[in-house]
């Protein structure tokens, strides 16, 4: 796989206070990397500096062969952006918004503005001020905005607040789907988690400014979890909190929660649970994005 | 400079003129007042005989005479009355100091909602994500202030000609409005002034935090028009073609010196640190 964005040692201070040190990492062409970590972690001031509009203190850039420093207008042709705040024109309509930004991008198609207007539900409320529509109308013409272009690169800062669960999974769903068939890479900055777990391939755990951990989920699975937390509803009754050598608390009715030193040891439990028992579910609980999130900055 | 870009720029601005309702009351209320109302009701009032309590005559009387020699002077003398001396001096010459608030007024407001306008609203930030060179969004700025700036302005001039010749034909028997100096006020001195006036934006714009402090700040621009308003009515200083040459001229030199503080807004990391938060 080529590489897409090459970051090395990036420092950036705004008045004396220190906003990124020496971040370092690569993203692959084509892949879905979420950016995580709590407010003024320096998420935001990544895809500032990666689309050049700021300037970094010390350190190196290049996205697809540019460098935002000295030739951002080529990044910029290149990426799509939304930002936390959707960015558009409440006294124009929708669809002005998408010929406006279009004209911008130098890719003025009334098909594909209509395309997109249909892909995010808009198709209708088209003519209407943006001031007039709803926070998750907002943003979903923030998201058409920025792939207007067809972007090689795609930069979104909190692109599912404000949507109802299903404008959420829509968004997911199309957002895989673009990195799918055009190989869009895809830079995701969020505070909801669970809602990257099952698009990102790779992660950067971001905290006062420095990348304290980076790479798949599996990756930092294996180098986090430490012990495992298995729920199993089964038919098994455990006396005296052991079983299998293993520690064990019964959470309600016909569920059972372990303690295990290791996924390895997975597989003989359950073998063992259901020589004695029927067995309907087990899973991991403490492996979700959010868990190993919380292990990673402790 | 991108041509697309500039064309974009400026028709969206343009559109975003009638939702600011600041800009549209300026664009309205600007050229009533100094192009219609105020030539109308000066010249109903001299003519019905209602100046004699405002000392206007004596005024006029005392500026016809300190007049240097010459074809102006001739012409002020040739009129059959006082009242007629005052409404050619009030049409040709003192009403051009008012009627210049309408350009810089509406330059003002316009271009401090263009530019105060994308920062407050959060757009800025989609503007400078997107390949458009700067140059090209504040040239797209500039033509979205110039074009209705002046379209009203010769609206205005317009309706001020109609008014002011309506009302004084059958009293001079001839059209008396305008003279040389107001085609100059129009093509020179105004094109000048807008210029100026939306450099001064661009500056107040940078440091202000929001419209209301923006045009607070703005509204210093419109003192030295009342100064020289103040100048002509009372003698001080008298707007001849040649003055109002050298006015757009020492506007020119004005707007080429602020260009080149501008162009430091020409750096994009620049506006962004300032402007985006």
């Amino acid at each position: 796989m080529r590489t897409s964005i090459q970051v090395e040692q990036l420092c950036k201070s705004y008045g004396g206070y220190q906003v990124l040190n020496n971040v370092s990492f690569t993203v692959e062409q084509g892949s879905i990397v979420g950016l995580l970590g709590p407010n003024g972690a320096g998420k935001t001031t990544i895809v500032r500096l990666l689309n050049g509009v700021i300037l970094p203190d010390s350190g190196k850039m290049v996205l697809h062969g540019h460098n935002p420093v000295t030739d951002g207008d080529a990044i910029r042709r290149i990426s799509g952006v939304v930002t936390e705040g959707a960015g558009l024109y409440h006294e124009l309509s929708g669809v002005e918004n998408l010929r406006f930004f279009s004209k911008l991008y130098d890719c003025y198609d009334e098909k594909r503005i209509q395309e997109l207007l249909q892909q995010f539900g808009l198709e209708e409320a088209q003519k209407k001020p943006v001031g007039k529509y709803s926070t998750g109308m907002k943003k979903r013409l923030a998201l058409a905005k920025a792939i207007l272009s067809r972007p090689e690169i795609l930069f979104l800062d909190e692109p599912t607040n404000g949507l109802d669960p299903d404008g959420v999974k829509q968004v997911l769903t199309d957002l895989k789907t673009m990195n799918e068939l055009q190989g869009t890479t895809i830079i995701l900055c969020s505070h909801v988690l669970h809602q990257l777990e099952s698009i990102c391939d790779k992660y950067l755990f971001l905290q006062g400014g420095c990348i304290i951990e980076q790479g798949s989920k599996e990756e930092i699975e294996n180098k986090y979890l430490k012990q495992v937390k298995l729920r199993v509803k089964t038919g098994l009754s455990v006396n005296g909190g052991q079983f299998a050598g293993y520690a064990v608390q019964q959470l309600e009715r016909q569920q059972l929660l372990f303690d295990l030193p290791s996924k390895d040891v997975i597989s003989p439990l359950l073998e063992q649970i259901l020589q004695q028992s029927w067995m309907h579910e087990a899973e991991i609980i403490n492996n979700d994005l959010e868990s190993l999130y919380f292990q990673v900055r402790s | 400079m991108n041509w697309g870009h500039v064309t974009a720029v400026a028709k969206k601005d343009m559109k975003g003129i009638t939702s600011n309702i600041q800009v549209l009351i300026g664009l309205i209320l600007l050229p009533l007042l100094f192009g219609i109302i105020l030539p109308a009701v000066f010249i109903i009032l001299v003519k019905t005989g209602n100046v004699n309590s405002m000392n206007i005559g004596e005024l006029i009387e005392k500026l016809v005479t300190q007049f240097p020699a010459g074809e102006i002077k001739e012409k002020l003398l040739s009129f059959p009355t006082t009242e007629h001396q005052i409404i050619y001096m009030f049409a040709n010459y003192m009403l051009g100091p008012f009627f210049l608030l309408i350009p810089v007024l509406n330059a003002l407001m316009i271009s401090l909602n263009s530019l105060v306008g994308e920062k407050e609203r959060r757009t800025l930030e989609s503007l400078l994500f997107s390949p458009i060179d700067l140059k090209s969004l504040f040239f797209g700025k500039l033509i979205a202030t110039f074009i209705p700036t002046l379209a009203v302005t010769i609206a205005s001039f317009l309706l001020c000609t109609i008014i002011v010749d309506g009302l004084t034909y059958s009293m001079f028997g001839g059209l008396i409005f305008p003279n040389w100096s107001w085609i100059i006020i129009l093509l020179w001195v105004t094109p000048m002034l807008t210029a100026l006036v939306i450099q001064f934006s661009i500056m107040i714009s940078a440091r202000s935090k929001g419209f209301q402090e923006a045009q607070q700040l703005g509204g210093v621009i419109v003192l030295p028009i009342i100064a020289l308003a103040i100048s002509q009515i009372t003698g001080l200083v008298f707007l001849s073609m040649q003055l109002l040459l050298a006015i757009g001229l020492v506007l020119l030199l004005i707007n080429i010196v602020m260009l080149k503080w501008v162009a430091k807004f020409n750096q994009r990391h620049y506006l962004f640190e300032r402007q985006v938060h």
